[in-house]
């Protein structure tokens, strides 16, 4: 009988309205990679975010090393030597590697024998000791903004190891890696279980689990379905017990039909705020009928494309041409009306606006033209008839109706909003950033279908994402982005994932 | 010439460290319009200690002097709880609440000197009489050309500054407690998840912002009006923000920009003087400091870098 | 692909199922009438000002008077309320005349802060546009000697050109260099008042009042010592003005493309440019408006209110009415309401000074403390709506469980009116 480092024994916890944990009895060996899986919103996150002392549970008891704890602060769970890894590192991006990890923790020196100050000295040197134990490339003295994402990653699993984490939890840790990157991970974390540690590792790739976990629970609305030995366990039977029934990942496509040219984007180069070039030399057409999808890791010039593209940021050189017409310095309001949609990144910050009702934020973009607007008048009415009709045809769920403030919907609710907006508005071309962050699956693969269906109307769509399973579904033609850079345009057909993953990373071939 | 440094240093150092004040605040992620305010109440419980215990010192003693600065120091950082209390607990603007506490601490110390010194004196006046502040010069040092200045007439809390500047230098980029408020500005939720407690950090900020703006206070109170009044809110709040604008919010440039400030509002009186202009002239010196803010503030607000992570207001239950 | 419709089907029923309408735990009446959405912010004003009144009568008892007379001698004075004898050619209608004369400017002004407000300003400059504007009609009109019919619309004019212009300075400022508001207004604060004061001391003193010389009274807004059977009033020429522009300023704001433009803009600058809103227009628009307002404000003040004006001072009208603007939520029809109580305060506190014996400072401090609760608004309305908004944040936390808990859906969240972006970057430039 293995040595148990974790048990959880009848763990419940509710928010309002729903149980995201609902009797969950679990027990982690110490030394295993016992992996956590299910789909978004089955409660993975929420049960090990207990663990690390970020929630309370309402029922139930904790017992790490064989003592009930009550952990009510990451600081407690640093105590008792877990660590975790969220989804969304949590670095302070002008400070140096060195400081984010001994932040909390800082080694002293006594100025004059008494004030006392950091250690930098001493603990830039402790950091590149922990950096040759595990073969990490980091400079200890590199800036956090000025590090790929990969990087800031072992920069988090550096915090951990300095805090002598010996439970180290990993929240999704591959969502936003090329393949290329996720193989090293894995390493990483194997070498950290040969090393003694006990890794729990949240995922919903069953691949991932298949390679490197010892243990596999799998979570299901809440409720804990099952426990495998992973080398005993085929993929198929963990994928039916994750999502508690039939379900299929493919989004049905047919063969597409390429119109004509819709967007010709030319040798265009972006600048950013700070006058560094975000964008540069990119050149690419899309087509009436195609899904062409930017693949690239996080930061490589993905949302600056999208808002240059959209006539938020202006061009720096080159052209974009859009149904043959040069747009390359018109305004966002002609480009809108010429139909270009856009569905940015960021829906919080730029997509809508919270305060607002339901019915002002699907006509923001038409509210100045009729039926809206007569002269400088608005026409009320209008506005609440609209908003009736798309909350019906796009399934639009708000309490009040158009006049619900836009804050008070789920996520999940606000993206059908935007997608609404834009896919109403009947345009050309229709660009999706990111459209399915944060999303559970089933509007995750609405919106997908979604994508399709534009698409075989005959718009155009440009889809930028991060996760390469999104570009592989839906991609008619790939383009991949590294450092600004289109490096690879190619059919979707013949580039294999581990291709487009080497080009994400920059590998020239 | 060297009455342009010695006027513009005590003009400048004041700044300085009320913007240092600013600083810590800023860079904790507290937006701090407040040290008008601060700055103000600060200089109304230095005066008021002053003038309450004017019996008990000998008249040329040097101790109300210097206890002056203690009580405005804890006057400042008293008034500054209630920008904390509203920006850390209540989730109030951040912006909206530091233009509320500087309207709340002139018509405080309006109020309040009026009612103290007509129970006490019986006199209904909103002013507390200071002595003058003694000025030294140092020997020798003073006679060297041009940076003689810097130690002729020099008013002690001068230096008091310059000790309180390298102190919360030295705090703000070589100890722990300066890493988390740094760390405070630009991601406050790694710093909760190092297990350190923002609020109480920016709390820390917010009331070192105060303490810090009562002693510029209190020695704008001794060195422009030997008293403290009303007209102890004539900008210089506003005018230390801009300055740590132009500083992008560090201590070093910022102290180069408060300098600007103070020589050139000096250079304009004695150019009024050399000329020898009418007395109402004085009215276009004083226009000077904000004249040049503005201009530089054109050049330097796009540019610099705010803290990332200001004028959020953040929320445990929300990581 | 054979399961595909089905998939769908029980993929809603799964969502609909999770969604159990987190807003309906139990709350009691009073809170439920609290969490009604349109009259909320009257309601937090309501509470803001009883809370203020309270903290105020600890105060007024600390200095050893009684808290009901000193209101009562206040409402007195404002002419609400009759006094127990009045001077001859005096009655409460005078009083109360005088009270809408001091609420004409204050009116304006808070309209100045309320419109800037809308589009996410914050115009704390008010008082420097008054006296910018109320100087140079002084000295373009108020002294040039012309006739009643000609110099009254000109001086209405002329401070609606300056205010507009310094307006629009600052509005450039902020959205061609990203110059923050708060500091550009400040800043033009002490040089007006300066500038002024220098070219009343040497061109304009009265040598007597040591103030401006009076203007002629064709040009004054207020017209003065009118019969009215035997007593003698005032009359504000404009109030009526100032009420037609806060309706129509709240009828722009709500029912017009350009409103719509300004509220989006002042809730959030990014979505309202992804939209196609020119946001630096907007911005210098709203700047323009407001300035306007507050140009009026100075020509009603100046020219109308008082005469003459006092070198080295800004008038306080201009602060206490951001007080008015945030008591009346930034509406411009509930700022007149809001004007009226503040002006009570004000105007009010002269008499109130000699008949309670209390120092007329006590009533700025109401105003101060009245704001301070204001401030905390955001607060009060967390505090209703808490079980709420914590309900909403923690279900979407969990239902998009782990990918948006921290940032995405968090930054939203705080129940903070105009939190989710806009004020972000804005208040990163604040300072």
């Amino acid at each position: 009988m293995p040595e148990s480092i974790v048990e959880m024994r009848h763990i419940t916890k509710r928010f309002p309205g729903i149980v995201a944990n609902d009797d969950i009895n679990l027990s982690i060996h110490k030394g295993e990679i016992f992996a956590l899986l299910g789909e978004n919103g089955a409660g993975k996150s929420t049960l090990m975010s207990m663990l690390f002392g970020m929630y309370e549970p309402d029922e139930g008891e904790l017992i790490v090393r064989g003592k009930k704890v009550n952990i009510t602060s990451p600081a407690e769970a640093v105590a008792l030597e877990i660590g975790m890894v969220h989804q969304h590192f949590k670095l302070v991006s002008n400070y140096t590697v060195t400081e984010n990890i001994i932040m909390g923790r800082e080694p002293l020196r006594r100025l004059l024998g008494i004030l006392p100050y950091i250690d930098r000295k001493g603990a830039e040197l402790k950091v590149q000791a922990l950096c040759d134990r595990y073969g990490f490339d980091l400079n200890p003295r590199a800036v956090i903004e000025d590090l790929g994402v990969s990087q800031q990653q072992r920069v988090e699993i550096l915090k951990m190891l300095y805090r002598e984490a010996e439970i180290l939890i990993f929240d999704e840790p591959t969502a936003m890696l090329t393949p290329q990157e996720t193989a090293r991970l894995l390493d990483i974390i194997r070498k950290l279980r040969d090393d003694g540690k006990t890794v729990i590792l949240i995922t919903h790739k069953l691949e991932e689990i298949k390679q490197v976990a010892d243990r596999c629970a799998v979570l299901n609305r809440g409720r804990l379905i099952d426990v495998f030995d992973v080398a005993s366990t085929s993929t198929r039977l963990m994928a039916a017990k994750m999502v508690g029934r039939e379900i299929d990942f493919e989004v049905d496509k047919t063969a597409p039909v390429f119109g004509e040219v819709i967007l010709d984007v030319s040798q265009l180069t972006v600048l950013d705020a700070q006058k560094v070039a975000m964008v540069k030399d990119v050149s690419f057409t899309v087509h009436a009928g195609e899904v062409f999808a930017v693949a690239g890791v996080a930061g490589n010039g993905q949302v600056e494309l999208a808002d240059t593209l959209a006539g938020l940021l202006a061009a720096k050189e080159g052209s974009i041409s859009f149904k043959g017409e040069n747009i390359t310095r018109a305004s966002v309001r002609k480009r809108t009306v010429e139909g270009l949609a856009y569905i940015p990144e960021d829906r919080h910050g730029v997509g809508l606006i919270l305060d607002f009702p339901v019915s002002d934020n699907l006509a923001s973009k038409a509210y100045f033209r009729p039926p809206f607007a007569k002269g400088p008048f608005l026409q009320q009415f209008a506005f609440r008839q609209y908003a009736d009709t798309l909350i019906e045809r796009y399934d639009i769920r708000c309490s009040k109706g158009a006049l619900t403030p836009v804050r008070s919907m789920s996520g999940g609710n606000q993206q059908k909003l935007i997608v609404a907006r834009e896919i109403d508005a009947d345009g050309d071309l229709v660009i999706f950033v990111q459209p399915t962050r944060g999303l559970d699956i089933g509007a995750t693969m609405g919106i997908r279908q979604r994508i399709i269906a534009e698409r075989d109307k005959g718009k155009a769509v440009l889809l930028i994402s991060l996760e390469l399973d999104e570009v592989l579904s839906c991609a008619d033609t790939i383009g991949v982005l590294y450092d600004g850079r289109m490096t690879k345009i190619a059919p979707a057909n013949e580039l294999s994932r581990n291709e487009v993953g080497e080009y994400m990373m920059g590998v020239q071939r | 010439m060297n009455q342009i440094i010695v006027d513009g240093l005590s003009y400048a150092l004041p700044m300085l460290i009320i913007a240092i004040g600013g600083i810590y605040s800023e860079r904790s992620g507290v937006t701090n319009l407040a040290l008008e305010g601060l700055l103000g109440f600060g200089a109304f419980a230095g005066g008021l200690f002053v003038s309450f215990t004017a019996g008990i010192f000998l008249a040329d003693s040097p101790v109300p002097f210097y206890l002056s600065f203690l009580f405005a120091a804890i006057g400042g950082g008293l008034f500054s709880l209630l920008h904390a209390l509203l920006c850390i607990k209540l989730k109030a603007n951040q912006v909206i609440s530091g233009v509320v506490v500087n309207i709340a601490a002139v018509a405080l110390t309006g109020f309040l000197a009026v009612q103290l010194n007509k129970a006490v004196f019986g006199g209904a006046s909103n002013k507390f009489m200071l002595s003058t502040a003694p000025r030294y010069t140092v020997p020798g040092l003073s006679d060297i050309p041009v940076l003689g200045g810097l130690f002729t007439n020099v008013y002690p809390f001068e230096l008091i500054i310059v000790v309180l500047a390298i102190v919360f230098w030295f705090i703000l980029y070589r100890t722990r407690f300066g890493l988390h408020l740094r760390a405070c500005g630009d991601n406050p939720q790694a710093v909760d998840a190092a297990g350190i407690n923002v609020a109480r950090v920016r709390l820390v900020a917010v009331i070192i912002s105060g303490v810090l703006s009562g002693v510029g206070g209190m020695s704008f109170a001794y060195s422009i009006s030997a008293n403290v009044s009303p007209a102890i809110f004539f900008g210089a709040g506003y005018l230390a923000i801009a300055a740590m604008i132009f500083g992008n919010w560090k201590i070093v440039p910022t102290l180069v920009a408060c300098l600007i400030f103070g020589l050139a509002r000096s250079a304009a009186y004695q150019l009024i003087l050399v000329l020898e202009m009418d007395a109402s002239v004085t009215d276009l010196a004083m226009i000077v400091p904000y004249v040049l803010v503005l201009i530089l503030l054109i050049f330097f607000s796009k540019r610099n870098q705010a803290p990332k992570a200001l004028g959020q207001i953040y929320d445990k239950s929300q990581r | 692909m054979s399961g595909r419709g089905h998939t769908r089907t029980r993929t809603h029923a799964a969502v609909s199922g999770t969604r159990q309408t987190p807003g309906t735990s139990a709350a009691s009446l009073p809170l439920r009438i609290l969490r009604y959405g349109r009259t909320q912010p009257l309601l937090i004003s309501a509470i803001a000002v009883l809370l203020a009144l309270v903290a105020i009568s600890l105060v007024i008892i600390a200095v050893g008077k009684n808290p009901l007379q000193v209101f009562h001698s206040l409402l007195q004075g404002s002419g609400i309320v009759p006094k127990p004898r009045y001077a001859a050619g005096k009655a409460m209608i005078t009083d109360f005349l005088g009270l809408l004369d001091a609420m004409t400017p204050m009116l304006f002004a808070a309209l100045a802060v309320a419109i800037a407000f809308k589009a996410g300003l914050f115009n704390i400059g008010v008082s420097g546009q008054m006296l910018c504007a109320g100087f140079l009609a002084t000295i373009i009109v108020g002294y040039s000697g012309l006739g009643a019919l000609m110099a009254k619309p000109l001086v209405i004019l002329v401070g609606l050109l300056v205010g507009a212009a310094l307006g629009a300075f600052v509005g450039v400022l902020k959205a061609r260099w990203n110059i923050h508001e708060v500091v550009s207004t400040i800043m033009l604060n002490y040089i007006i008042q300066y500038v002024v004061s220098f070219f009343i001391k040497s061109s304009y003193i009265d040598p007597v009042s040591r103030s401006s010389r009076a203007i002629s009274s064709d040009a004054r807004l207020t017209l003065m010592n009118v019969p009215l059977g035997d007593l003698s009033t005032r009359i504000p020429l404009c109030f009526l003005l100032a009420v037609a522009v806060a309706v129509l300023l709240y009828l722009l704001l709500m029912k017009t493309r350009l409103g719509f433009e300004l509220r989006a803009v002042g809730a959030n600058r990014k979505a309202a440019q992804y939209s196609g809103v020119k946001s630096s227009r907007t911005l210098v628009t709203a700047m323009v408006l407001s300035g306007a307002c507050a140009g009026l404000a100075g020509v009603t003040y100046y020219l109308g209110y008082f005469n003459t004006i006092e070198p080295g001072n800004l008038t306080s009208v201009g602060f206490d009415s951001i007080a008015v603007a945030l008591l009346g939520n930034s509406n411009p029809v509930a700022c007149i309401l809001s004007s009226l109580l503040v002006s009570v305060l004000t105007f009010g506190s002269t008499y109130m000074s000699s008949a309670a014996g209390i120092s007329e400072y006590i009533a700025s401090l109401i105003v101060g403390i009245v704001l301070l609760f204001c401030a905390c608004s955001g607060f009060l309305q967390y505090l209703i709506n808490r079980d709420r908004s914590r309900g909403r944040t923690l279900h979407n936390v969990a239902e998009g469980e782990g990918r948006d808990d921290g940032e995405g859906e968090g930054d939203g969240e705080a129940p903070e009116a105009g939190e989710g972006d806009g004020k972000t970057p804005e208040a990163g430039e604040a300072s």
